[in-house]
C-alpha cells in the first residue's frame, strides 16, 4: 500500500532551483521565486491493469479516455451526417429512411456533435492533458473524483445510444428539444427517446461537474512556482473560461431537462400550454413553451462558448509557436476571453427573435449580440498580427491554423448578419443558420482539433505523425468542408427552411437540387477523408519517427517534463519553477529563437526578453 | 508559399461565387425591402473585414515563409494598434447596429390601417380567419374547437360573428394594403412564412404572436411552415394570393362567415369537448 | 480572520491586496484549501440551479390563467381544531436552522481536534436533517391526502403542486445527501481517521479536519436554500 504514494516527498521550499540544473553555487537574486505555498501532491499511483488504464487517476489517461469516447460519439454523429445529406442531396436512393428517421438523424447528430463530442473533447480531453501539464501541476486537485466524472460521461454516452434501440427509437425533436413538439405524438420518439436524452444530458452536466471542478480549482489553486495567472499559455486561459461558463450555464440545462421530464412523465404542464391532439383536448395546460426556450438558450448560448473559447486558446498557442513569434497582445487576448466569457451570459435571446417573446427584447439582446463581436474581432485581429513578421513554418499544425482563420472569420461575420435582429426574420429557421453555425462551431474548431492533435501527439505518444499524410488530410478537409457551408448560406437565402426532410416541387427550390447534390458530395468526400487521419494516427504509433523532447521547440511546460510521454506525476522529483510567459519566441540577443519558461533570468540577462 | 495561393483562390472564388451565385434572393414582394437592405450594408461591411483579414493572413503566409536566418519581430504589444482597431470595429458594429434597430422598431409597430388576419396553425395545415364588417376577430378558446366549430370561436362574443372563415390553407390578401398577421397554434410551436414577403414569426400555442408586411406585387406564393412541428413539419404548406381591390373583393364575397356557418348547422352543441388522455 | 501565514509572501489589505494575490503565484486565494476553493464554486454553480428553478416557479406564477393557491391556508397545520398557518414550516425552519448552528460548532471543535465533541455534533445535525426530511415528507403526504398532485390539485392553478413537488424535492434530496455525508464524516471524526490521518476507502486521500469544514458549507448552503424557498413559495 505504501508503494502506492511517495510519502516521503518534501516540500520545495529552496528559491533557487530550478529544473535547468541550479547547482551548488551561488545564484543570482534575479532568478529569486517564492518558495511553494502548499506541500507536494500526495498521488495515488495504480499497480493494476485496471488501476492503470481504467479506473486510472491519472488526468492524462482520463484525457485520452474523454478524447477517445468523444471521437467515438463524433464519429457516429458524422455517419448520421451522412444520412442526413444522402437524404437531402439524393432521395431516391435514400428511399429507405422515412421522414422520422431523418428527423432522428437530424436531433442525434446535433446534439452528439455539440455536446458528447466537441464539449467532451475540449473540456475533458484536451483540459484534462493539458492543464495540469501547462500550469506545472502533478494531476488535478482531486483525481478521484476526477476519475469518476470520465465514467459519468461514459454512462451518459451509453444512456443517449440506449435510445436508439428503444420503441420508438431515438427523440426526432431537434437537438434544441422543443415543447411542446418533443414530448407529444407527431415528433419521433416522444416516449422513452426524449426521456433517454434527458436523463443522458442530466448525466452529462452532473459529469462536468465534476471535471470541471477540477478544472477550475487546478489552475487556481495548484499552479507551480512562479507560475502567475498571467504567464500561463492561453489554451488554459480558453479551457479555464470555458469551464467558469459550463459550470454556470449546466444548472439551465439541467432544470429544463428536468421540468421537461417531469412534463412528459408525471404529466405537469411547465411548458405545455392548452393543446388540442387529433381532435382532442389534452390534460395540460398554463404552461409556457417561451420559458423553455429561454432557460435551454440561457445554457445553449454559453455552450457555444465554451466550445469556441477554448479553440481560441489552443490556436493562439498553435500559431505562436509555429510562427517562432509571441501572441501579438497577450494581454488583451486574456481581456478579449474573459469579456467574451461574460457577455455570453448576455446574449442568450438572439436564438429567440421570432419565437414570439416580448418584441423589446430584440433591441436588448442585437445589442448586446453586435457587442459580443468586438472582442472578438480584436482576437481575429490578434492572430494575424501575430503572423505578421513572424517566421512562419508551413507544417501541417500551421495550415489547421490558417484554415481556422479563415472559416472562424467567414462563420463569425455570418453571425453578425443573424445577431442583427431585423437581419435574423427573413434568415431564421433557413440554411443560412445551418451554414453559420457549421461554420463558426463544426468546421473552425474542428480546424483547431485536428491542429492541435498534430501539435500534441509528439508529446502524448512520443513519436511525430506523419506531415505529407497531414497535408493530405488538411486539404481535402478543409476545401471539402469550405466547399460544403459556403454556398449552403445561398440556400438559406432563396428560403430553404432547415430541418425539411424534402422540398417536394416548390417552385423555387428546384434550383437547389443540384447544389444539394454537390454539398452531399463535398459531405462524403470530407467524411471519407477523415480516415487519413485514423490511418495517420495507427501507422504512426507503430513506426513514426520518435519526437524527442521538444521537436517543435515550444516554451510552456509541457514540453519540458523529464519523461516523454510524461509518466504519471509529470515532473519527476522536481517540480518546475517558472520565471516567464511562454511567448519569448525570437528574442533578440538570444541564443536561440526560443525560450522556456523555466529559464531563469540569469541566463537570459544579455537578451531583450521582455520582464512577464 | 503555394498554400498562401490556394488560400488566395479560396477568397476569390468566394467572390466570385457571390457574385454569380444562381441561388440568391426571391424578388421581394412586399414592403420589406429594408431587411434586404440591411443584409446589403452587412455584406459590404462583413464582407469587407473577410476579405481584407484573409488578404492579409495571405500576405503574411507568402511573405514571411519560415527561413532558418529569419528572426521574427519580438514585441509583445502595441497599444496604439490595439486601441485603433478596438474603435474601429465599435464604429463598423454601430454602422450596422443602428439600421437594424430602425428597422425593426418598424418591424414591431404595425400600421393603424393594417387589416388583421387570423392564421390558426395545427399540425400540419393551415386555416384563416377574417375580421369581417366590425374590423374585430371574435376571441377563441382551443377547448371550443371541433368539427362544427373549427376556429373554437367563442360563442357569447359578438365580434366572432361576421368572421370570415377560411377552411383552406389558402388565403388572398389585398394588394397595398398592410396586413397584420395574428399567428396561433392549437398544438405544437409552427411559423407562416413566405419567403417573398420577408417577415416571419412563430406561432405559439397558449399565446397570440404577431408580425406584420405590407405586399406590393400581385402573384401566388408558397407558404412554408418555418418552425420544426413533427414529421409532418416539411409537408405543411399553404398558398398566398395576393390580389388587387377588385378581384379581393369579389373573393371576399363568396367566404363563409361564422354565423353562416351556425345557420349551416342548425342547432348544435358548440362547447362540448372531448378531454383526452395523454 | 486573520491572513494566513506563507513564507516570502506579504499581505495587503484592501482591494490591492485582493488584486496581489490575484496576480501573484500559485494560487489566488492564499492559505485556502483546494477542497474548500472547490465547495464554493460547486456552491455556485448549485445556486445557478435553484435560481433557475425558483425563476420558472415566479415566471409561471406570474402568468397563470387560474387563481394561485393561497399559501397559508394550504400549509396550515389543523392543532386541536385550530388551523396554525405555517406552523410545519416554521418548525422545519427552526430545526433547519439549528442544525447549521449545531454544524458550525462541529467545525469550531474540528479544528481544535476535539474527536468526541465534533464527531457527536456532526452527528447532531444529521439528525436535524434527517428530522427536516422526515417532517418535509409528512407534509407532502397531507398533501397528497388533500388532493395535491404534480399534475393538479384541488385549490387552484395546477402549476402550484408541479412547483412545490419539483422544488421541495430538488431541496429535500440535497438534504438527504447532506445526511449521508454528515453520517460518514461523523464516523470518520468519530473512529479518528483525521487524528491519525487515515486514507479515505474511495479517495485513498489523507483525512484532514478542513473536510468537516467543507461539509459545514454545503449544510450551510442547503440551509440558505431554504430560507429562500421559504420566502417565495411559502410566504408569497
Amino acid at each position: 500500500m505504501s508503494e502506492d504514494f511517495n510519502d516521503n516527498k518534501t516540500i520545495q521550499a529552496q528559491s533557487s532551483e530550478t529544473t535547468s540544473g541550479g547547482g551548488a553555487g551561488v545564484t543570482p537574486d534575479t532568478d529569486y521565486v517564492r518558495p511553494a505555498e502548499v506541500a507536494d501532491q500526495d498521488l495515488y499511483h495504480g499497480h493494476s491493469f485496471i488501476t492503470k488504464w481504467v479506473f486510472c487517476q491519472d488526468a492524462k489517461v482520463i484525457g485520452v479516455q474523454y478524447f477517445l469516447l468523444a471521437t467515438f460519439t463524433g464519429i457516429i454523429g458524422l455517419i448520421l451526417s451522412w444520412l442526413m445529406r444522402l437524404q437531402l442531396g439524393f432521395p431516391e436512393v435514400a428511399s429507405f429512411m422515412t421522414a422520422e428517421h431523418y428527423y432522428q438523424f437530424v436531433t442525434m447528430h446535433g446534439m452528439i456533435m455539440v455536446v458528447y463530442f466537441l464539449t467532451a473533447l475540449f473540456l475533458g480531453g484536451f483540459g484534462n492533458y493539458l492543464i495540469p501539464l501547462m500550469t506545472g501541476a502533478r494531476d488535478m486537485v482531486f483525481p478521484y473524483v476526477n476519475m469518476v466524472s470520465f465514467w459519468m460521461f461514459f454512462i451518459a454516452v451509453g444512456v443517449l445510444l440506449a435510445s436508439f434501440f428503444v420503441p420508438g427509437g431515438p427523440t426526432g425533436s431537434g437537438w434544441t428539444l422543443y415543447p411542446p413538439q418533443s414530448i407529444l405524438e407527431g415528433t419521433p420518439g416522444s416516449g422513452m427517446g426524449i426521456i433517454l436524452m434527458l436523463i443522458s444530458l442530466s448525466l452529462f452536466v452532473i459529469g462536468f461537474t465534476m471535471g470541471g471542478l477540477n478544472y477550475l480549482i487546478t489552475v487556481l489553486q495548484a499552479r507551480t512556482r512562479g507560475m502567475t495567472l498571467m504567464r500561463m499559455p492561453l489554451t488554459v486561459w480558453g479551457i479555464f473560461t470555458a469551464t467558469v461558463l459550463a459550470m454556470l450555464a449546466f444548472p439551465a440545462l439541467l432544470v429544463s431537462s428536468i421540468m421537461m421530464t417531469l412534463d412528459k412523465i408525471l404529466g405537469t404542464s411547465f411548458f405545455m400550454p392548452t393543446i388540442l391532439q387529433a381532435g382532442e383536448v389534452l390534460e395540460y395546460g398554463g404552461g409556457s413553451p417561451i420559458l423553455f426556450q429561454h432557460l435551454f438558450w440561457f445554457f445553449g448560448h454559453p455552450e457555444v462558448y465554451i466550445v469556441a473559447l477554448p479553440a481560441f486558446g489552443i490556436v493562439s498557442d498553435l500559431i505562436s509557436v509555429h510562427s517562432r513569434k509571441n501572441i501579438f497582445g497577450y494581454r488583451m487576448m486574456v481581456w478579449a476571453i474573459v469579456v467574451i466569457g461574460a457577455l455570453s451570459f448576455f446574449v442568450w435571446a438572439h436564438h429567440m427573435y421570432v419565437s414570439g417573446m416580448h418584441p423589446w427584447f430584440g433591441f436588448f439582446f442585437a445589442t448586446t449580440t453586435l457587442i459580443i463581436a468586438v472582442p472578438t474581432a480584436l482576437k481575429v485581429y490578434n492572430w494575424i498580427l501575430t503572423l505578421w513578421r513572424g517566421n512562419i513554418r508551413m507544417n501541417t499544425v500551421m495550415l489547421w491554423c490558417l484554415g481556422f482563420i479563415v472559416t472562424f472569420v467567414n462563420g463569425g461575420i455570418t453571425g453578425i448578419f443573424l445577431g442583427n435582429v431585423i437581419v435574423d426574420v427573413p434568415l431564421s429557421d433557413t440554411y443560412f443558420v445551418v451554414a453559420h453555425f457549421h461554420m463558426v462551431m463544426g468546421i473552425a474548431p474542428l480546424m483547431v482539433i485536428m491542429g492541435a492533435v498534430y501539435h500534441w501527439f509528439p508529446l502524448v505518444a512520443g513519436r511525430m505523425l506523419s506531415e505529407k499524410l497531414g497535408k493530405w488530410h488538411f486539404w481535402f478537409t478543409f476545401l471539402g468542408a469550405y466547399s460544403i457551408y459556403f454556398p449552403m448560406h445561398y440556400l438559406g437565402f432563396i428560403g430553404v427552411p432547415r430541418r425539411y426532410f424534402e422540398m417536394y416541387d416548390s417552385p423555387y427550390v428546384t434550383s437547389a437540387v443540384e447544389l444539394n447534390q454537390f454539398i452531399s458530395t463535398a459531405a462524403f468526400i470530407v467524411g471519407a477523408a477523415q480516415f487519413i487521419l485514423i490511418y495517420n494516427i495507427i501507422v504512426s504509433l507503430r513506426i513514426g519517427k520518435p519526437a524527442g523532447k521538444n521537436p517543435w521547440k515550444a516554451n510552456s511546460l509541457e514540453w519540458l517534463t523529464p519523461a516523454v510521454p510524461p509518466e504519471h506525476g509529470n515532473w519527476g522529483d522536481k517540480l518546475p519553477v517558472v520565471h516567464r510567459w511562454p511567448y519569448d519566441y525570437s528574442v533578440p540577443g538570444a541564443k536561440e529563437d526560443f525560450i522556456p519558461q523555466t529559464t531563469p533570468p540569469s541566463e537570459v540577462a544579455d537578451t531583450e526578453a521582455e520582464k512577464t | 508559399m503555394h498554400a498562401g495561393i490556394i488560400f488566395l483562390a479560396v477568397i476569390v472564388g468566394s467572390v466570385l461565387f457571390h457574385i454569380f451565385t444562381p441561388w440568391y434572393w426571391t424578388d421581394v414582394a412586399s414592403n420589406w425591402g429594408s431587411m434586404d437592405d440591411t443584409i446589403t450594408l452587412t455584406f459590404w461591411i462583413g464582407g469587407g473585414v473577410f476579405i481584407a483579414v484573409c488578404l492579409f493572413m495571405v500576405y503574411c503566409v507568402i511573405k514571411f515563409s519560415y527561413k532558418e536566418e529569419r528572426k521574427a519581430e519580438y514585441k509583445p504589444e502595441d497599444k496604439k494598434l490595439e486601441i485603433i482597431l478596438t474603435i474601429a470595429t465599435t464604429l463598423g458594429v454601430a454602422a450596422l447596429l443602428a439600421p437594424g434597430l430602425i428597422v425593426w422598431n418598424q418591424f414591431i409597430n404595425v400600421p393603424k390601417n393594417a387589416i388583421h388576419v387570423d392564421v390558426m396553425a395545427w399540425q400540419w395545415g393551415w386555416q384563416y380567419r377574417l375580421p369581417g364588417e366590425d374590423g374585430k376577430l371574435g376571441s377563441t378558446k382551443v377547448a371550443n374547437i371541433n368539427d362544427s366549430n373549427p376556429f373554437g370561436i367563442i360563442l357569447e362574443d359578438p365580434n366572432g360573428k361576421d368572421d370570415v372563415l377560411i377552411q383552406s390553407d389558402v388565403l388572398h390578401i389585398k394588394n397595398n394594403r398592410p396586413v397584420k398577421i395574428l399567428l396561433r397554434s392549437v398544438d405544437v410551436l409552427h411559423n407562416w412564412y413566405v419567403p417573398q414577403f420577408r417577415a416571419k414569426m412563430d406561432a405559439v400555442p397558449g399565446t397570440i404572436t404577431y408580425y406584420w408586411f405590407e405586399p406590393n406585387k400581385i402573384g401566388e406564393y408558397e407558404v412554408l411552415c418555418a418552425e420544426y412541428c413533427g414529421v409532418g413539419h416539411y409537408g405543411m404548406r399553404g398558398r398566398v394570393f395576393v390580389k388587387s381591390e377588385q378581384d379581393y373583393e369579389n373573393w371576399l364575397q363568396e367566404q363563409e362567415t361564422f354565423s353562416d356557418l351556425v345557420a349551416k348547422q342548425g342547432k348544435k352543441e358548440f362547447s362540448k369537448t372531448k378531454l383526452a388522455k395523454k | 480572520m486573520a491572513d494566513p501565514k506563507i513564507e516570502g509572501y506579504e499581505f495587503k489589505p484592501g482591494y490591492k491586496g485582493m488584486a496581489r494575490d490575484t496576480s501573484s503565484d500559485q494560487t489566488m486565494f492564499k492559505g485556502v484549501h483546494w477542497g474548500k476553493a472547490m465547495m464554493w464554486i460547486f456552491l455556485l454553480s448549485d445556486t445557478f440551479i435553484f435560481s433557475c428553478f425558483l425563476i420558472s416557479y415566479m415566471k409561471g406564477r406570474g402568468s397563470t390563467t387560474v387563481e394561485w393557491p393561497n399559501p397559508s391556508e394550504v400549509f396550515a397545520l389543523n392543532v386541536g381544531g385550530v388551523p396554525v398557518p405555517l406552523l410545519l414550516i416554521a418548525i422545519m425552519t427552526f430545526v433547519l436552522i439549528t442544525s447549521s448552528g449545531t454544524m458550525a460548532l462541529a467545525v469550531k471543535y474540528g479544528y481544535e481536534r476535539n474527536r468526541k465533541m465534533c464527531g457527536w455534533l456532526i452527528l447532531a445535525t444529521a439528525l436535524g436533517g434527517l428530522t427536516f426530511v422526515g417532517m418535509q415528507a409528512f407534509e407532502w403526504s397531507k398533501l397528497i391526502h388533500e388532493g395535491v398532485r404534480p399534475w393538479t390539485n384541488p385549490f387552484g392553478a395546477p402549476q402550484f403542486g408541479s412547483f412545490f413537488f419539483m422544488i421541495t424535492g430538488f431541496h429535500g434530496t440535497h438534504v438527504s445527501i447532506g445526511v449521508i455525508f454528515l453520517s460518514i464524516y461523523a464516523y470518520k471524526t468519530l473512529a479518528g481517521h483525521y487524528d491519525t490521518g487515515k486514507r479515505g476507502w474511495f479517495t485513498s486521500m489523507k483525512g484532514n479536519y478542513v473536510e468537516i469544514e467543507i461539509l459545514g458549507l454545503y449544510w450551510h448552503f442547503v440551509d440558505l436554500v431554504w430560507v429562500f424557498i421559504f420566502a417565495f413559495f411559502y410566504l408569497w
